[in-house]
C-alpha cells in the first residue's frame, strides 16, 4: 500500500506521551520513525503498566500503542561516541523531534543551531511545556498545564470541583498539533530545501481545547469562564437528561414543532398544554421550570424505553455511552477507529486504537506495535549509518551502544 | 516573508466551528483560503448580535469570501470552476448537499484528480451511522468518557474538546496528503469525524479499557471521587482557603514526597506516609484527608508561589482571566492583540504552532460575505470586468 510519508525519516527523541503520539501519527502514515533511547531503561513510558492503581492487561499497552510502527536504537548520548552516532543519523534524517526541554537539549549539544548546521534540510521540532519564549520552564504534565488554561474551571456543575478532561487528553491534543506542524514544515522544506525549528507546546495546544469559550471570554463574555448548571441552560431542548439507566443527550432546536415531538415522546399531555412552555420564548424564559419538569418525567423511565420513544419521534439524541459500549461500537470498528494488531509480548492479536483520520489512497497502517528497547541498533548502524562491523564493536566496547 | 502553505489554494465549504477553524489554520500558515458562501442560505456567521464578531475573526481570519447563488446554472458552474482550481477542499457539508452541486469528491476528482478533499463527518465515512448529523455532543456521547469525568452522583460532562481535536486531525491529514501529492501528483480523500476525535481525546482510558481484564473494567467506567483517588498526590484536586483548587501530578511519590511534605507542613518522616506503599495503599485515604485539611490552610496564591519555588509538578486551577493576562501566553503569541477597524485593540486567540522561518501571521480579519467575489473570479478564474459585471447583474454573484 502506498504511504503518504514514504521516504521521510524521523528521529524520535521523545518520552512519555505527547512526543511519542506526535511521532506515532507520522509513523502510521509511513514515515520511518526511529526512536532514540537511553540503553538504561529507555523511554520512561515503558514502565507504565498500571493506571488508577490497576494493572492494565497482560501486555504493555501504554507504551506499545503510541510507539507502534517505530524502530528503536539505543544510544548513550552522554558518551562522545554516542553523540557521533546521533549526528550521523541527523545527516540522514528529515525530522528531529523531542519533548525534552530546549535547555536540556542544548546541554546535550542537540540544539536547533547545532543540528541544522549538520543538516540544513532538517525539520527540528520540540514539544515544550509552555512555549519556546517567555522563560517559563517548570515541570509540565498534562493536568497541571490544563489547569492554567481555564478549560477545567468552566466545566462541572456550579460549586463542584473543576473537571479534568481525561487522562492524556492534553497530551493527545498536543501530539496531533505537533504532527500537523511537522507535516507543514516538511511540505515547505520539500519546496525550498530548507528546514526550520517548530514547537507545539502543551500549553499552546491546550488553550485551543476550549477555543470557542476562551475566544468568547476574550471578547468580554465573562460568563463563559464559569461553571454553568445543566438545570439552567437557555434551550431546554438541547440538554442532558437523566433516566433510570443511562443519561440521554437531546440535541434539538427550540421550536414549537420539535417541542411537540418531545412532549409526544415523553407521553405527557401536561407538558404540552402548560402555558409556561407554549412558545420558544416562553420555554427559554421558563427554562428552569421546564428542565425540572422534563427531569421529573425522564428520571423514572428506563433508558431503553425513552430511547425508543425519541427514535420513534425523530428526535436528535444519543444515550451517554460508557467505554463498555464504545469498544463494542460497530461504527468505531468499521471506520478503523479500533484495529487489531499482533503483539509479540503475548503472542496474540490485541485490540488497539486505530486511525482517527484516514487518507483514501494512503490510508495509514498499524504494522507493528512498539519496538523492544534497542532492537534495531545493529541493523541501523550497518545499513543506515554505514558503519563497518569493527567500528560497531568499538562503539560497543566504549559503551556508546549496548 | 515566505509561508509554509503559500502555494496552496483551499476552497472552504464549511459551516461548523471545528472545520472552519481547520481552514483558518491552513490560512494562518499561508494557504490561500477561499470561503464559499451560498446566496440561497448564507451561513450563520457567529452571533448576529451587535459588537465584535469574535467567532468569525477566529474561524474565518485570513480568508477570502465569495458569494455565489447555486440556484442559477451559472452559479453552479462557477462553483465547479472554483473546485477545479483548488488544491484542497475543506468541508463539513453532508454528502447529498455536495453531490447536488457536483462538489463531492468523485465529481471534483474527475476533472481535478490532484485535489486533496478533506472532510469532517459526524461518525466516519462508512458504517451504519455514517449519515448521522455532525453534532459534537452526539459524538461525545458515543465515545465513553462523558460518564467518567464528573464527581460521583453528578451529571455527565460534555467538554467540547472533541470538536477541537477534529480541527487539528483534519489539518494534519490534509497536509500529510499534500506531502504525498508533492511526491506523486496524486490527490485523495481525507476524512476525520467528531466521533473519532472524541475517542482520541479519551485515548488513554479507552486503550486501557481495551486491554484490561474484563473483571476490572468497572473502575474505568465510572467517576472516581476526588477523595478516593488511587494516588493522593497525582491527578488529585484539593480546595485552598480562598476556594481556588490545587492540582498535583506527582506519580513518582518517592521523588516528590520530600519536597511536598514540608511544603504542606507534614513531617517527611511521618511514619504513616514514609513509603510509596503507605502513601498510595495502606494509608491512602488518611493522606487524602490530611492534604485536604492542609491545603485549606492557605490561599491559592500561597500554593502557587511554593510550587514554583520548589519546581513542583503542581499548580492552581485558573479561569480564563489567567491565560488572558499571562505574559507567557503573550510571549508565545497564543493569544494576540489585534487592531480592529471598528472596535480598536482586542485580544483574540493566536497561533498554537511556532515555526521559526514561516510563522503564522494575521494578514486579515474575517472577510465580509462576498467581499472577494470579483477579485477571485478575476485572479483565479480569469473573468474580465465585463463578465463579472454581467454575472452581478444576473444575480449569480
Amino acid at each position: 500500500m502506498a504511504k503518504a510519508l514514504e521516504g521521510i525519516r524521523v528521529i524520535d527523541f521523545t518520552v512519555w506521551f505527547q512526543g511519542p503520539v506526535s511521532a506515532q501519527y507520522l509513523a502510521d502514515f509511513g514515515a520511518e520513525v526511529i526512536k532514540v533511547e537511553n540503553p538504561k531503561g529507555g523511554d520512561q513510558g515503558r514502565g507504565v503498566r498500571s493506571m488508577k492503581s490497576l494493572a492494565i492487561g497482560d501486555w504493555n499497552q501504554y507504551f506499545l500503542v503510541i510507539n507502534r510502527n517505530k524502530k528503536s536504537i539505543a544510544i548513550d548520548l552522554k558518551k562522545p561516541e554516542g553523540q557521533e552516532i546521533l549526528y550521523r543519523m541527523v545527516e540522514k534524517s528529515d525530522v528531529f523531534l523531542s519533548n525534552l526541554s530546549p535547555a536540556l537539549l542544548a546541554k546535550m549539544n542537540l540544539s536547533f543551531d547545532q543540528l541544522s548546521a549538520i543538516n540544513p534540510r532538517l525539520v527540528y521540532a520540540t514539544n515544550t511545556g509552555y512555549g519556546r519564549f517567555g522563560g517559563v520552564s517548570k515541570p509540565s504534565f498534562d493536568m497541571t498545564v490544563q489547569a492554567l488554561t481555564g478549560a477545567m474551571a468552566r466545566l462541572g456543575e456550579p460549586g463542584q470541583p473543576p473537571i479534568y478532561m481525561g487522562m492524556g487528553s492534553g497530551d493527545a491534543y498536543g501530539g496531533i498539533m505537533s504532527a500537523m506542524g511537522i507535516a507543514m514544515a516538511i511540505y515547505q522544506r520539500n519546496r525550498t530545501g530548507k528546514g526550520q525549528c517548530i514547537d507545539a507546546s502543551l500549553y499552546g495546544a491546550q488553550l485551543y481545547l476550549a477555543a470557542p469559550y476562551l475566544q468568547a471570554y476574550l471578547a468580554g463574555d465573562k460568563k463563559s469562564a464559569l461553571q454553568q448548571s445543566r438545570k439552567e441552560v437557555e434551550n431546554p431542548l438541547w440538554n442532558l437528561y437523566p433516566t433510570a439507566g443511562k443519561w440521554l443527550y437531546l440535541c434539538e432546536e427550540n421550536t414549537d414543532q420539535r417541542f411537540a415531538l418531545l412532549c409526544n415522546a415523553l407521553g405527557d399531555d401536561g407538558l404540552a398544554s402548560d402555558a409556561r412552555f407554549a412558545s420558544a420564548q416562553a420555554r427559554s424564559e421558563n427554562n428552569v421550570a421546564l428542565i425540572a419538569a422534563i427531569d421529573a418525567i425522564t428520571s423514572g423511565r428506563s433508558d431503553d424505553q425513552l430511547l425508543a420513544e425519541f427514535e420513534r419521534n425523530g428526535l436528535v439524541h444519543s444515550p451517554v455511552n460508557s467505554y463498555a459500549d464504545v469498544v463494542e461500537d460497530e461504527q468505531a470498528w468499521q471506520n478503523n477507529y479500533f484495529m487489531k494488531a499482533y503483539c509479540e509480548e503475548v503472542k496474540r492479536e490485541v485490540d488497539v486504537r486505530g486511525l482517527p483520520v484516514t487518507l483514501s489512497k494512503t490510508p495509514g497502517e498499524v504494522n507493528t506495535l512498539g519496538p523492544q528497547l534497542g532492537q534495531d541498533t545493529e541493523l541501523l548502524m550497518m545499513d543506515l549509518l554505514e558503519y563497518e562491523w569493527e567500528q560497531i564493536e568499538e562503539f560497543k566496547a566504549k559503551g556508546a551502544i549496548p | 516573508m515566505n509561508a509554509a502553505l503559500d502555494d496552496v489554494i483551499v476552497l472552504d465549504l464549511t459551516s461548523r466551528f471545528s472545520s472552519s477553524l481547520t481552514a483558518a489554520f491552513l490560512a494562518d500558515f499561508g494557504g490561500n483560503v477561499i470561503r464559499v458562501e451560498l446566496a440561497t442560505s448564507p451561513q450563520e456567521r457567529g452571533q448576529a448580535k451587535a459588537g465584535w464578531n469574535h467567532e468569525a475573526d477566529l474561524i474565518h481570519r485570513n480568508k477570502q469570501s465569495v458569494l455565489i447563488d447555486p440556484g442559477k446554472t451559472r452559479g453552479r458552474e462557477l462553483l465547479v470552476e472554483l473546485a477545479n482550481q483548488a488544491d484542497v477542499i475543506i468541508t463539513d457539508w453532508q454528502t447529498p448537499d455536495l453531490e447536488q452541486l457536483c462538489l463531492d469528491y468523485a465529481s471534483v476528482a474527475a476533472t481535478n484528480p490532484g485535489v486533496v478533499f478533506g472532510r469532517t463527518s459526524g461518525f466516519g465515512p462508512v458504517g451504519p451511522d455514517s449519515d448521522l448529523p455532525a453534532i459534537d455532543e452526539l459524538a461525545a456521547c458515543r465515545a465513553g468518557a462523558m460518564p467518567t469525568l464528573q464527581q460521583p452522583g453528578e451529571p455527565p460532562v460534555y467538554t467540547g474538546a472533541g470538536a477541537m481535536h477534529a480541527t487539528v486531525l483534519l489539518a494534519f491529514g490534509v497536509v500529510t496528503a499534500l506531502v504525498h501529492r508533492q511526491a506523486t501528483g496524486e490527490g485523495q480523500e481525507v476524512d476525520t469525524s467528531l466521533f473519532a476525535a472524541n475517542m482520541y481525546g479519551a485515548s488513554l482510558d479507552l486503550q486501557a479499557f481495551l486491554a484490561i481484564d474484563e473483571k476490572q473494567r468497572e473502575r474505568l467506567m465510572h467517576p472516581i471521587s476526588r477523595l478516593d483517588v488511587s494516588n493522593p498526590i497525582s491527578g488529585a484536586l484539593y480546595p485552598s482557603s480562598d476556594g481556588r483548587w490545587v492540582t498535583l501530578t506527582m506519580p513518582d511519590t518517592d521523588r516528590w514526597w520530600p519536597l511536598l511534605a514540608p511544603a504542606v507542613g507534614i513531617d517527611v518522616d511521618d511514619e504513616r506516609f514514609d513509603s510509596h506503599d503507605k502513601r498510595c495503599e495502606i494509608n491512602r485515604l488518611e493522606l487524602i484527608h490530611e492534604l485536604e485539611a492542609r491545603f485549606q490552610q492557605h490561599p491559592g496564591a500561597h500554593w502557587r508561589a511554593l510550587f514554583a519555588e520548589q519546581q513542583m509538578s503542581a499548580d492552581v486551577i485558573e479561569q480564563f482571566d489567567y491565560p488572558a493576562q499571562d505574559p507567557q501566553v503573550a510571549a508565545n503569541g497564543y493569544i494576540m492583540e489585534l487592531d480592529h477597524p471598528s472596535f480598536g485593540k482586542l485580544n483574540s486567540l493566536g497561533f498554537p504552532i511556532y515555526m521559526s522561518d514561516s510563522p503564522a501571521r494575521l494578514r486579515s480579519l474575517a472577510p465580509c460575505i462576498g467581499q472577494h467575489t470579483a477579485g477571485v473570479l478575476h485572479d483565479l478564474l480569469g473573468y474580465s470586468e465585463d463578465d463579472i459585471y454581467q454575472l452581478t447583474t444576473d444575480g449569480v454573484i
